[in-house]
């Protein structure tokens, strides 16, 4: 579906010289190359669902400005289906649909219906492809309740449903969706992940996703691609990328009288009257095998173990650039 | 005897057209109906956006006629006791000031923003990320906006006017016909100049002031601020080189019938040459905006 080959995008920019200001840089030659994107490279398939990550200012939406046909590589391949994004926009754009969670893509003053029925006739959709479509996701979405209200008057909830909805009404092989549970409830995330399995599982739409909240990338994406400065650090399975740096386990042992714990293979990292808590390594100790170690000298009332969380992981990744090394 | 192919190949051409070939023909035309149809639809719904607020323009109405009295009387003021002056008799100047002050919102004359706003909220991504004409789409939107702006404030302020005095009309149906062809070249071309003014934001931070400087020249060159004969000569005839007196001054003069036969038949000729040029220059500074967005990214 995507095949992008040492991919890369530079910006130039008139470097500040220092004092002397706007005028002195406009006058001077000299400038300054931001390597947005760097010899980037990777495949996604057909149907699949993959989660593209990475801290801000990393590349991420440079990167979906060129897969959407905004912006022309500096070098490299890009093929989407076969097609060369910028070089057939008009027939390219027709095959994809985006949601931004950030800006909508409706009219800001007319009733959602209207908006929707526009894009019917800016996608040629047919007639009765478009109303099927409409009934499918409207109610799926749960969109019926403001159909009649202008977008601007929706909450960040509806609004998003019907960009949601919006994105897919021509049918799109391929769908971008960025941010697109930023600011939302619990529940309307998760009703909007619900909707992009569903549409992934019974379409076969290959969804890229962007996005900070990793709970999104948890529930939808078997695969992820982390990139920061431009190049891509990792690409592959979201549990070996957990197994890989998940970082340490924590054991909390509810001690019945507050003593030093000190046992191999873990180390003591928050102390809190008869609470400790041990952080360990699966390479280095078993959960069972630490528990049996501080139960055989210590009296214990209560326990338990805490598993990473992707979050810790990926901030790790990102904190000290684990995989650039 | 005559080969089977020839006869049946004879036989075909003379029952459907020329034989082109089948895909493309049906294609082609579908294509066009689809535009045309997604064209009158983004048309329609501006329309229908501007239709939304009623209450303010009735209010727009009203301010429009107030000043069109004040300027009314100052314009027959400068009469001083004449029958006329450059050509204008006291009829001429009221009905100028019902069509000028008519014209403002049909035409925008107070300046347009809205593909600047556009391109500096970032939302210019989204609408060239959609299979379709992008200025086309502009266009479109203009057209029902232009034709709100007809509707609820340049036929209402006309006929109010006419209910109060004595103004001059096109007096026969090819009269009416010229001014009809005229209004709507001057809606296209005041359309063509202010997308291109516009056009300047995806250069600069903020083009608000190249904007302000360019749609002042069209007040003072056009025939807006003042009849284009109450002009100085010089600067008469400098306009004469720029397309802004047939966004105004061209559809004035038609409709008080000061262009007749060949003068209105070369009048309207201009005009739908600058327009045609205006338009071509627009979509050439667009494709080479967007080609700066590409390259040098948003």
């Amino acid at each position: 579906m995507i095949e992008v080959e040492h991919l890369s995008k530079h910006f130039t920019l008139r470097a500040p010289t220092g004092g002397g200001g706007a005028l002195r840089s406009f006058l001077s030659r000299e400038r300054r190359v931001v390597r947005a994107v760097d010899d980037l490279s990777f495949r996604v398939g057909a149907g699949e669902i993959v989660g593209y990550l990475g801290p801000n200012g990393a590349g991420k939406s440079t990167t979906i400005k060129m897969l959407t046909g905004l912006l022309v590589p500096t070098s490299g391949d890009l093929r989407v289906d076969g097609v060369v994004p910028w070089r057939a926009r008009r027939t390219y754009v027709a095959r994809i649909g985006a949601v931004f969670g950030q800006r909508t893509t409706l009219w800001w003053d007319l009733p959602v219906i209207e908006s929707l029925e526009l894009l019917g006739h800016v996608y040629r959709v047919p007639p009765g492809r478009l109303r099927s479509n409409l009934r499918e996701f409207g109610e799926l979405l749960g969109l019926g309740e403001f159909l009649h209200t202008p977008v601007r008057a929706l909450s960040l909830g509806q609004r998003m449903r019907a960009d949601l909805c919006a994105a897919l009404l021509h049918d799109p092989h391929l769908l971008f969706l960025d941010e697109p549970t930023i600011g939302l409830d619990v529940v309307a995330k998760e009703r909007i992940r619900e909707f992009v399995r569903r549409v992934n599982r019974e379409r076969g739409t290959t969804v890229l996703l962007t996005t900070h909240d990793l709970a999104d990338v948890q529930k939808l994406c078997r695969r992820v691609m982390i990139i920061d400065h431009g190049r891509l650090l990792y690409d592959g399975d979201l549990g070996a990328l957990q197994d890989r740096f998940g970082g340490e386990r924590r054991l909390v042992v509810d001690l019945a009288e507050a003593a030093d714990v000190e046992v191999e293979g873990a180390r003591v990292v928050e102390r809190d009257g008869p609470r400790v808590t041990l952080a360990f390594r699966r390479e280095d100790v078993s959960a069972s095998d630490l528990i049996r170690r501080v139960t055989e000298r210590h009296a214990v009332r209560d326990l338990s173990v805490l598993e990473p969380d992707i979050e810790g992981t990926v901030r790790e990744i990102y904190e000290k650039n684990l995989l650039g090394a | 005897m005559v080969p089977p192919l020839t006869l049946e190949y004879a036989g075909r051409s003379m029952t459907s057209p020329p034989a082109l070939p089948s895909a493309s023909a049906p294609g082609a035309r579908g294509e066009l109906l689809a535009s045309a149809r997604l064209f009158v639809e983004v048309a329609r719904l501006a329309l229908r956006r501007q239709l939304a607020y009623r209450a303010a323009a009735f209010a727009g109405l009203v301010t429009n006629l107030f000043f069109g009295l004040l300027r009314s009387s100052v314009l027959l003021a400068l009469l001083a006791g004449q029958d006329s002056a450059y050509g204008l008799g006291a009829r001429d100047l009221v009905t100028y000031t019902a069509l000028t002050q008519g014209l403002i919102v049909y035409l925008s004359l107070f300046g347009w923003w809205d593909l600047m706003q556009n391109v500096y909220r970032g939302d210019v991504a989204t609408d060239l990320m959609r299979p379709m004409s992008f200025y086309g789409f502009w266009l479109a939107q203009d057209a029902g906006r232009a034709l709100a702006g007809l509707l609820m404030r340049g036929l209402p302020l006309v006929l109010a006017y006419a209910l109060f005095f004595p103004i001059v009309t096109p007096t026969s149906p090819t009269g009416w016909a010229a001014f009809l062809v005229s209004l709507l070249l001057a809606g296209l071309l005041s359309f063509a100049y202010r997308f291109l003014v516009n056009l300047a934001a995806f250069w600069s931070p903020d083009a608000r002031g190249i904007g302000r400087f360019a749609f002042t020249i069209v007040g003072l060159l056009s025939g807006f601020l003042m009849p284009l004969a109450f002009l100085p000569g010089w600067l008469r005839e400098a306009a004469g080189f720029t397309p802004f007196p047939h966004m105004v001054g061209t559809v004035v003069d038609v409709w008080l019938g000061k262009l007749q036969g060949a003068a209105l038949a070369r009048a309207l000729c201009e005009q739908a040459a600058w327009t045609v040029a205006l338009v071509l220059l627009g979509r050439w500074l667009l494709g080479r905006a967007r080609r700066r967005l590409e390259i040098g990214g948003g």
